[in-house]
C-alpha cells in the first residue's frame, strides 16, 4: 500500500526519472517497473520499431530486469552504484553508460562477447588478479549473466542515476513543527481545539471524511483505563463517570490514571517488549537471570515518575556517568543486558561472539531509542537507507568495552556514596596520591589506625597436639612451638595441625613462616628457590564431645610480603589453584595473619585444627613454620610489610618524607578496605559492564572482565575472516546535529563512549529522537503508529498517515512537554480524536479501509499480559505488591544440560505470587508459557515494536481449558456469589464485573439458565472467553 | 470403512466433550470462510507453480550427526590415521584443538544400484537409497549447535526468525482444520538446543509455530481438554457453555460490524471443536496393528520413542498435518548425536534408535501411497570433524555433513555435491541451507524469493537473499 503511493507520486511528477529513482532506492522489478520500462523505451524513441522487434525488445527487457539487474544489485552495486556512493575503480553498474564506459581497465562489457568482458572474466574468477566478487557467484547466476552478455547485452537504463538527497526522507528532514491546520471545528465548537484533531481533521476532510460521533463514558472509560494502566475501570469508576462525563471529569480520570503505579507496570511492558528484555540468555544454553528484574523495576519506577525522555535515555545507556551519586539508578543499565546471550558461542567462538552480541545490541539501541534499522548496514551500505557500512561499525566500538553479564549496585544510595569514597579512598593510596594522603580525612584515620593498634596483638603459640603431613613429610616440633619439615620433599601437600590454645576467645590466627639453615636458600619454603605456595587455610574448632568440626570464617588475610600476583589474599579465596608466595624475598621470616568474621569463644578442652594446603607442586612446601592466635581487638591483628613496621616504629617527628608518605599509603589502603568489607553486600542486575559474572546455570557464575574497549573493524561483507580498517565510536553521519564520530577523548574509556552515544541520541537536534518517541507513544493509543512500524523509519519502513502530525508532535513534546511522556498521553487522550467511537462505517470504510486517516478509534483485542490481568481482576484475586524478583510460574527441573525444563500445565494457581501482574513474570526467552503465546505474547528473540493479533483453534483451547482460566473462573464465581444475595444478583455483578455494565433482559434470561444448570464457575469461564471480554472498544 | 461421520458423531456422543455440538453443527454445515483477514493471520494459498508435495517430515538429529561415520565414506581417513594434519591453531566454535585424523572405525560397504557407500551403522536404510537424494555437501556458517540449529530451520544464526514449518503454514495454511498444521515431536528425553526457538513463527503470526507434542503424554495437545479436577468445565456444562459463547459472540458481533477480528475468534472455537473430537483419534497409536508396531521398533526399547514420533508422524501427515519435525535427541552432551567423548561408543546407540524407525516409515508411506506428495527430509545441524577431539571423539564441523531427501518430486538415488577427502570441507556443489529450502519450498510450489514478509526495515525470506533450487535431484 504504502509502495504504491510513493510510486504513483513518481509517476505523476517525474516520468523521465522513474528508472533512476528505481535502480537507486531498489524497490523490486515488479509488474510496475516493467510498464516504467516500456515506458522509458518510448521515451528513448525505440517505440517507433515495428511489432514483432518491440515483442522481442519487451522479452529482452523482461530478462533484464527479472533476472540480469537483480544479479547485479544484489553482488556488484555494493561498490559500483551511485546508490551506495561507491564506484570502485571507477566503475558503475547501475546504468549502461557505465559499463559501456567503464572504469580504470576499460569497457566492463563488449556485447555478444563474454569471453572478451572484464566483467564476465571477472565474475568467472578467469584472471587471479581480477576476481569478482571475492566469493564466487552461483553457477547460475554467472550463467545468467554470460547469456545476458551472448545475446546482445540488453540494458535500458539509459539515465545516469541521482544519489537521492539522503535527508529529503521524511524522519531525516529537519524537524521543524508545521503550523497547526485551521479548522472549522474551533470556532464551531467553541472550545479551545487540540492540535491533533486539527491535524486529523485536515486531512479527513481532503478525503471527503468526518471523525466519528464520541465513544460512549463506559466505552471512553475502558479505552482509557486499558491504554494507560492496562486494566479494567472497576464498575462504580465506570458508573461515576457515566454520571459526569464532562471534560473535567474526564480530565481527573486520566490524571488519576496517570498517577497511578499501575501505569508504570503496563509502559514498562511495551519498553520491554521493543527493546527485546526477557528473564533468560535464549540460544542453546537459555540459562536464566535471576537478576534480571531490577531493570524492570527501574523502568517501572521512572515512568511512573515521568522521567524526561532524555534523560531516561542517558539513564538506560550511561547513567554511571551522567548521574555518578545515583547507585540506586545503575539498573537502569539493565537496558544494555535486555538481548539475548550465547553463551556456547561465548565459549568457543570469542571473535564470532563479540561480532554478533555486540549487533544485537547495536540493533537494540537504534531501533528502539531512533527507529533505524542501523543492522541492515552491517553487510554493506545500507541498501535503501542512507547508512554507511561505516557507520554500524562505528556504532559497535561504542560498545565493544562492554560484556553482558550481572553488575553490583547500591541500591541504598548513602551506601553507595560511602562505597564510592572508600574506592576512591584505596585507590588513591594505591596510587600514592600525596594530595589525598595528606588530606585531614586520611590523616585522621592514619592516626585512628595507630591508636587502635596500640603496640599490636599479643599472640599465643598453638600448644600443638598433633601435626600431619598429609604426603609423608616429616614435621619435627621444636621447642618454640614451631615446626620444622625434613625428610622427602612431595610434590604437593597439605599439614593439618592440632592444638589447643589457652585464649577464652580468639579473633586471628598468625602463621610465621621462619628461615633455616637446612632449607634451600635458608627458606623458610622448600622449594628449591627457598618460596613456597599456600594454597588454602582453613581453621575449625572440634569442641568438647563434639565430633562435628565448627568452621571459622576469615574474613581477611593480610601478609607482610606478597610475591607479585601471589597476594595472601588467594589462600583465602576458596579456589585451590591460587596461592600465596613470597619470592624473591627468600631467607628471611615472613608473616600472615587471619582474621576471623567475627570473635570465637572458646570453651575449655576445645580443639583448634588448622589445615594448610600447599597444592601448587614443584614441591612449593612451607618448610619451618609456628601457628599462634590473639584475642586481640579488630585492628590490631594485621601484617606490615618490614618496611612499614620498621618506619612505624621511628618517632614520627623524625620519620623521612617517604617514609611518611608509604606509612599512610599502606594505613589508609589497610583502613580502606576494611571499611569497604564492612559495607553490605551489593545487590546485582543483569546489565553490562567492563566486569561482569555471567550466570551459566545451575546457580554458578562465570567472571569476565574487559581492560579496555576492543579494537573494531569493520568486516567486509560482513565476514569476520575480512577485517578492513579500525573503525572507532560513532553513529550515523547522515544526522548532522553533532559529530558523528566521537571525540578522540572517548576511545579509552568506555564508559565515555555509552555517554557519547547517550548524548547524540537524545541531543534535542536528533531528528529521530523525537519522531521515534511520539509516534511509538501513539501507536500504543490506536493500536497503530501515524508510522506503522514503530522501529524503522527508513524507507522499507511503513509511509506515515501524518507526517506533519508526527513533526508537530515531535517538537511539542521536546519543548513544551519537555520530555514529559505523561504529558504527551494528555494531550492525546485528551484530543476528539482519541475520544470517538470504534465502530465501522461502511461508507468511510470504502475511502480508507485500514483507517490510516483515524475516522473511527480502532478496537483493541487485549494483549496477552492485559488478558491475564483482567482475569486476575474479575476474579478479584489481583495482587498489587510492585516489584521484586520475577515470578515463576511454572514447574522447573534441571534440564539435559545447563537449560532447565519447565512444565506451565502443572503449576499450582494458588501459590503465592501467582495473583501479580503479568509484568512480574518470569519470562523464559526460549521456553514461552504457551497460553501467552497463542494471545501473541512475542518471541522475545527478536525485537517486538508491534504485536500480532491471531485468533487460532490452539488459543480457544488454551483460553477455554487452561488451568489459569478455569482456577480463576472458580475464584470470580465464589467472589461474585460473595456480593449477591440471590442467583439474578450474582449474575449482574459478574457482568457488571466482566464487562462494567449491567446484563440485558436477554443476557440475564440467557446467563441465569445456563448458571441454573451448571454454576457461576462455568458461566465465569464463558465470559472470560467472550469477546467482549477480550476487546477494549 | 465406517462413515467418517457417522463414525465422530458417534464419537462425540460418547465423549460428550465440550466443543462437540459446535463442530457438529460446522460438520455439518462446512461453511467456509474466506475473507482477507484469515487469509493473512491464517495462511494464504500461496501457490507460485503446481507442487509436487503437500506434506513434508523431517528428521532432525540433534548435536551434528557423523557424516564420516555413517554415509560419507572416507578412505583417505584410514591412510592418515593418526597425522597431526589438521588446523594448528582452534577454528572458532571448535570446542577444543584439533587432535590427529582419525579413521572412522565403522565398516562400509556399497550399496544398491547407485552405489551409495554406507557404513555398518544404518543396515536397514542401506536398503533404501535407491529411493533416496543425497546433498553430500551441505554446508553451515557456524560450529556451535545454537547457531547451528537455528540456521538449519529458519536459515539465520540468530534467535527470533520463523523456521520452515513457520513458513510453510504461512504460505500454504492447513490441510485439515481437524489438526494443527505444524507439529514437532521432540525427544522424550527433552527439547533440542535453542528450546521452542527452534519452532518459534518467529514474527509471523503465532498461529504459525509449531505445536510441541509429547508423543507420550495423556494430554498430546497443550489445554486440549480441560482437567478434570474443574468438574464445572466438563461434562454438559463445557457442551452447554460453548453454545453459551457462541451466542453471546454472535450478538456481540452484530453491534460490532465489520470486524474480521472478531469472526476469527468465532470461528477459533469451532476449529478447536474439530481439534478435540480428531486429536485423540489421531495420537491413539493403538489403533495401528502389532506388526506396525513391531515394524517401527515400538517393542524394543532401544528403538521405541523414535519409532513411536515416526509412525505418529505417518499418522499425523496422513490426517492432514503439513509438516512434522521429528527430532532424535535432547540438548546436553549425552544421548544424542553430538559425540565428542568417544565416536565408537557415542554413536551406534544413536544410529541404532532411528535406522529402523526410519526405514519402516519409508517403506510404511509408500504402502499407504502417501509417497506420491510426501517429503522426507533427514538432516542435522552440522557435520563432524576428521580429526579426533581427545582420541577418540569427533569435534563439531560446520564444513561438510549430509542430508538426504526422499518421496514426492524427489529423483531417487542420486548424490548430489563432494565434501574434500577427509569429508572436512565441502568442495564441489556447496550446499547451504537456503539451497535446501529454496529445494523444499519449490517442490511445495512455493518460489522461495517470492515468499517473504517485511519485519524491521527488510524483507525477509527464509532463504535470506540466498537460496537457488538443487535441480540436479528433482524428478
Amino acid at each position: 500500500m504504502a509502495h504504491h503511493t510513493v510510486r504513483s507520486v513518481f509517476r505523476e511528477t517525474y516520468p523521465s526519472q522513474i528508472i533512476g529513482s528505481l535502480s537507486v532506492t531498489g524497490i523490486r522489478a515488479s509488474s510496475w517497473s516493467r510498464s516504467c520500462a516500456s515506458l522509458a523505451l518510448m521515451l528513448l524513441g525505440v517505440a517507433s520499431v515495428v511489432a514483432p522487434a518491440q515483442t522481442r525488445a519487451e522479452d529482452a527487457a523482461d530478462t533484464f530486469h527479472q533476472k540480469v539487474e537483480p544479479i547485479l544489485r544484489r553482488h556488484c552495486y555494493g561498490c559500483h552504484s551511485h546508490a551506495s556512493g561507491q564506484m570502485e575503480s571507477g566503475l558503475s553498474l547501475d546504468w549502461k553508460s557505465g559499463w559501456v564506459t567503464g572504469g580504470d581497465r576499460g569497457p566492463a562489457i563488449v556485447p555478444m562477447q563474454p569471453e572478451a568482458s572484464l566483467l564476465i572474466r571477472a565474475i568467472e574468477h578467469t584472471d587471479a588478479e581480477l576476481k569478482m566478487p571475492e566469493e564466487k557467484l552461483h553457477p547460475d547466476d554467472i550463467a545468467i549473466l554470460v547469456t545476458w552478455v551472448r545475446q546482445g547485452a540488453f540494458d535500458d537504463r539509459a539515465i545516469e542515476p541521482q544519489a537521492t538527497e539522503p535527508t529529503a526522507w521524511w524522519s531525516l528532514r529537519p524537524l521543524i513543527a508545521p503550523p497547526i491546520p485551521k479548522s472549522p471545528n474551533t470556532s464551531e465548537r467553541g472550545l479551545q481545539e487540540n492540535p491533533i484533531d486539527a491535524f486529523i481533521d485536515e486531512k479527513l476532510t481532503d478525503a471527503g471524511l468526518s471523525i466519528n460521533k464520541p465513544a460512549s463514558p463506559r466505552d471512553l472509560i475502558r479505552r482509557l483505563s486499558y491504554d494507560l494502566t492496562g486494566l479494567p475501570p472497576s464498575p462504580e469508576d465506570v458508573e461515576a463517570f457515566a454520571a459526569d462525563p464532562s471534560p473535567e471529569a474526564y480530565r481527573r480520570w486520566v490524571d488519576r490514571l496517570l498517577d497511578s503505579p499501575r501505569y508504570g507496570e503496563r509502559w514498562a511492558r511495551h519498553w520491554m517488549d521493543t527493546i527485546h528484555f526477557a528473564d533468560s540468555h535464549g540460544y542453546e544454553h537459555d540459562v536464566g537471570r535471576d537478576n534480571a528484574w531490577p531493570y524492570r523495576d527501574y523502568l517501572i519506577q521512572s515512568l511512573n515518575q515521568d522521567v524526561p525522555w532524555s534523560r531516561w535515555i542517558r539513564q538506560q545507556l550511561a547513567v554511571d556517568v551522567f548521574e555518578p551519586e545515583a547507585t540506586d539508578l545503575i539498573p537502569a543499565l539493565g537496558f544494555l543486558g535486555a538481548g539475548t546471550f550465547d553463551l556456547s558461542t561465548y565459549s568457543t567462538g570469542p571473535v564470532t561472539f563479540d561480532y554478533l552480541d555486540r549487533d544485537d545490541l547495536v540493533t537494540q539501541t537504534m531501533a528502539a531509542f531512533a527507529s533505524t534499522t542501523a543492522n541492515c548496514a552491517r553487510c554493506h551500505a545500507h541498501k535503501f537507507d542512507p547508512i554507511a557500512q561505516e557507520d554500524y561499525y562505528a556504532l559497535q566500538a561504542v560498545f565493544s568495552g562492554i560484556v553482558k553479564g550481572d553488575i553490583p549496585y547500591d541500591a541504598d544510595r548513602a551506601i553507595g556514596t560511602q562505597r564510592r569514597q572508600w574506592i576512591a579512598m584505596r585507590d588513591a593510596a594505591i596510587a600514592r596520591q600525596e594530595g589525598a594522603l595528606n588530606s585531614e580525612v586520611a590523616q585522621k584515620l592514619i592516626a585512628d589506625w595507630v591508636e587502635a593498634r596500640g603496640d599490636g596483638a599479643v599472640w599465643q603459640p598453638l600448644d600443638l597436639q598433633s601435626y600431619v603431613s598429609m604426603e609423608g613429610s616429616n614435621l619435627i616440633k621444636r621447642a618454640d612451638e614451631s615446626l620444622i619439615a625434613s625428610g622427602p620433599s612431595p610434590d604437593t601437600d597439605a599439614y593439618v595441625l592440632t592444638g589447643s590454645s589457652s585464649c577464652s576467645r580468639i579473633t586471628a590466627l598468625r602463621l610465621e613462616l621462619l628461615p633455616d639453615d637446612s632449607l634451600p636458600m635458608k627458606g623458610p619454603g622448600r622449594c628449591q628457590n627457598g618460596n613456597l605456595h599456600l594454597s588454602e587455610v582453613s581453621i575449625r574448632l572440634f569442641e568438647p564431645g563434639s565430633k562435628e568440626g565448627r568452621p571459622i570464617r576469615i574474613a581477611r588475610a593480610t601478609a607482610d610480603f606478597n610475591q607479585e600476583g601471589w597476594g595472601v589474599e588467594r589462600a583465602i579465596d576458596g579456589d585451590n589453584k591460587t596461592a600465596w608466595g613470597i619470592h624473591p624475598a627468600v631467607g628471611q621470616p615472613h608473616q600472615a595473619i587471619f582474621e576471623f568474621e567475627q570473635s570465637v569463644e572458646i570453651a575449655a578442652g576445645t580443639i583448634v585444627t588448622v589445615t594448610l594446603k600447599q597444592l601448587h607442586g614443584g614441591s612449593h612446601l612451607i618448610g619451618a613454620f609456628r601457628l599462634s592466635l590473639t584475642d586481640g581487638p579488630p585492628g590490631q591483628a594485621i601484617a606490615l610489610p618490614q618496611a612499614i613496621e620498621t618506619a612505624l616504629k621511628i618517632p614520627s617527628s623524625k620519620r623521612s618524607p617517604e617514609e611518611q608518605l608509604s606509612i599512610a599509603a599502606h594505613i589508609v589502603r589497610l583502613a580502606a578496605e576494611a571499611e569497604l568489607a564492612k559495607l553490605p553486600v551489593p545487590s546485582k542486575v543483569f546489565a553490562a559492564g567492563t566486569s561482569v559474572s555471567i550466570p551459566t546455570g545451575n546457580g554458578k557464575d562465570q567472571a569476565a572482565a574487559i581492560a579496555g574497549p576492543k579494537v573494531v573493524h569493520l568486516f567486509q561483507r560482513g565476514d569476520i575472516n575480512k577485517p578492513q580498517q579500525v573503525v572507532g565510536p560513532g553513529a550515523l553521519s547522515v544526522l548532522q546535529h553533532t559529530a558523528s564520530r566521537f571525540d578522540a577523548s572517548v576511545m579509552d574509556k568506555e564508559s565515555a563512549r555509552r555517554a557519547a552515544l547517550a548524548d547524540w541520541i537524545a541531543h534535542p537536534e536528533n531528528v529521530l529522537t523525537w519522531r521515534s518517541a511520539v509516534n511509538r507513544v501513539w501507536h500504543y493509543h490506536f493500536g497503530r503508529g501515524l508510522c506503522d512500524t514503530p522501529s524503522d523509519f527508513g524507507r522499507m519502513g511503513g509511509v506515515p498517515s501524518h507526517p506533519e502530525l508526527i513533526d508537530w508532535l515531535a517538537v511539542w513534546f521536546r519543548d513544551d512537554a519537555r520530555g514529559s511522556l505523561k504529558q504527551l498521553h494528555r494531550l492525546i487522550v485528551t484530543s476528539r480524536t482519541y475520544q470517538q467511537r470504534s465502530d465501522e462505517r461502511p461508507d468511510a470504510a470504502e475511502v480508507d479501509a485500514e483507517n490510516r486517516l483515524l475516522w473511527r478509534q480502532n478496537r483493541m483485542r487485549l494483549d496477552a499480559d492485559a488478558f491475564r490481568d483482567y482475569v486476575l481482576a474479575f476474579s478479584g484475586r489481583l495482587e498489587f505488591a510492585m516489584g521484586g524478583p520475577a515470578i515463576q510460574q511454572f514447574h522447573q527441573q534441571p534440564g539435559p544440560q545447563s537449560t532447565p525444563k519447565l512444565d506451565y500445565a502443572v503449576y499450582d494457581w494458588s501459590s503465592p505470587g501467582s495473583n501479580r501482574r503479568s509484568i512480574y513474570r518470569y519470562v523464559w526467552r526460549g521456553i514461552p508459557d504457551p497460553m501467552m503465546s497463542s494471545l501473541d505474547f512475542p518471541d522475545l528473540g527478536l525485537l517486538a515494536p508491534v504485536r500480532g493479533f491471531s485468533a487460532s483453534p490452539l488459543q480457544s483451547l488454551a483460553l477455554y481449558n487452561n488451568p489459569f482460566v478455569l482456577h480463576h473462573s472458580q475464584i470470580a464465581a465464589a467472589r461474585m456469589n460473595d456480593m449477591a444475595k440471590d442467583s439474578s444478583e450474582a449474575v449482574r455483578q459478574t457482568i457488571r464485573w466482566a464487562y462494567q455494565r449491567d446484563p440485558t433482559d436477554r443476557e440475564q434470561a440467557m446467563f441465569q439458565t445456563y448458571m441454573d444448570e451448571h454454576g457461576l464457575a462455568a458461566l465465569c469461564r464463558v465470559i472470560i472467553n467472550s469477546n467482549e471480554f477480550l476487546f477494549v472498544p | 470403512m465406517p462413515d467418517p461421520i457417522s463414525n465422530r458423531r458417534q464419537m462425540l456422543l460418547q465423549s460428550g466433550g465440550g466443543f462437540a455440538s459446535v463442530a457438529l453443527a460446522n460438520m455439518l454445515a462446512e461453511n467456509a470462510r474466506s475473507d482477507s483477514h484469515d487469509r493473512d493471520v491464517h495462511g494464504g494459498r500461496v501457490q507460485h507453480h503446481l507442487p509436487k508435495v503437500k506434506r513434508v517430515i523431517q528428521l532432525f538429529m540433534t548435536g551434528g550427526a557423523s557424516p564420516m561415520d555413517t554415509f560419507d565414506y572416507k578412505p583417505e581417513l584410514e591412510r592418515l590415521h593418526g597425522q597431526m594434519l589438521g588446523p594448528t591453531e582452534k577454528p572458532e566454535g571448535f570446542t577444543a584443538p584439533a587432535g590427529a585424523i582419525m579413521k572412522s572405525p565403522f565398516a562400509f560397504a556399497q550399496y544398491g544400484e547407485c552405489g551409495r557407500w554406507v557404513s555398518n551403522l544404518f543396515p536397514e536404510q542401506a536398503k533404501l537409497v535407491d529411493e533416496m537424494a543425497f546433498l553430500m555437501a551441505m554446508t553451515t556458517k557456524t560450529n556451535v549447535h545454537g547457531p547451528g540449529t537455528y540456521m538449519m530451520n529458519s536459515g539465520f544464526l540468530l534467535p527470533g526468525f520463523p523456521c520452515m514449518g513457520a513458513w510453510i503454514s504461512y504460505a500454504l495454511g492447513n490441510l485439515t482444520d481437524n489438526l494443527p498444521t505444524f507439529v514437532v515431536l521432540p525427544d522424550a528425553r527433552g527439547l533440542p538446543y535453542n528450546q521452542q526457538g527452534c519452532f518459534s513463527a518467529g514474527f509471523l503470526p503465532a498461529i504459525h509455530e509449531g505445536i510441541v507434542i509429547q508423543a507420550t503424554s495423556k494430554n498430546p495437545i497443550p489445554d486440549l481438554m480441560p482437567d478434570v479436577r474443574y468438574e464445572f468445565a466438563n461434562g454438559s456444562a463445557d457442551r452447554d457453555g460453548l453454545n453459551l459463547l457462541n451466542k453471546i459472540n454472535q450478538l456481540h458481533r452484530e453491534s460490532n460490524s465489520g470486524d474480521t477480528r472478531l469472526d476469527a475468534r468465532i470461528a477459533g472455537y469451532e476449529l478447536a471443536a474439530k481439534m478435540q473430537l480428531s486429536a485423540p483419534e489421531a495420537f491413539d497409536l493403538s489403533q495401528e496393528s502389532e506388526s506396525t508396531h513391531e515394524s517401527y521398533g515400538l517393542p524394543k526399547a532401544s528403538t521405541s520413542d523414535f519409532g513411536r514420533r515416526c509412525l505418529l508422524a505417518r499418522r499425523l501427515v496422513e490426517r492432514g498435518v503439513r509438516f512434522v519435525q521429528v527430532w532424535s535427541g535432547p540438548q546436553g552432551a549425552v544421548n544424542n548425536w553430538d559425540n565428542h567423548g568417544n565416536i565408537q561408543t557415542e554413536l551406534p546407540p544413536m544410529t541404532e534408535s532411528v535406522d529402523r524407525p526410519i526405514a519402516a516409515l519409508l517403506r510404511d508411506l509408500k504402502a499407504r501411497g502417501l509417497d506420491s506428495d510426501t517429503l522426507v527430509i533427514w538432516t542435522t545441524e552440522f557435520g563432524r570433524t576428521p580429526f579426533a577431539q581427545g582420541s577418540l571423539g569427533r569435534d563439531h564441523n560446520g564444513g561438510s555433513f549430509v542430508t538426504w531427501l526422499w518421496g514426492a518430486g524427489i529423483q531417487p538415488g542420486v548424490s548430489h555435491g563432494r565434501s574434500d577427502d577427509w569429508g572436512y570441507q565441502a568442495v564441489e556443489n556447496k550446499t547451504w541451507c537456503y539451497d535446501l529450502h529454496a529445494t523444499i519450498l519449490h517442490l511445495l510450489g512455493i518460489d522461495h524469493e517470492r515468499l517473504s514478509v517485511r519485519q524491521n526495515g527488510i524483507d525477509r525470506r527464509l532463504t535470506d537473499v540466498h537460496g537457488h533450487v538443487i535441480h540436479d535431484i528433482l524428478a
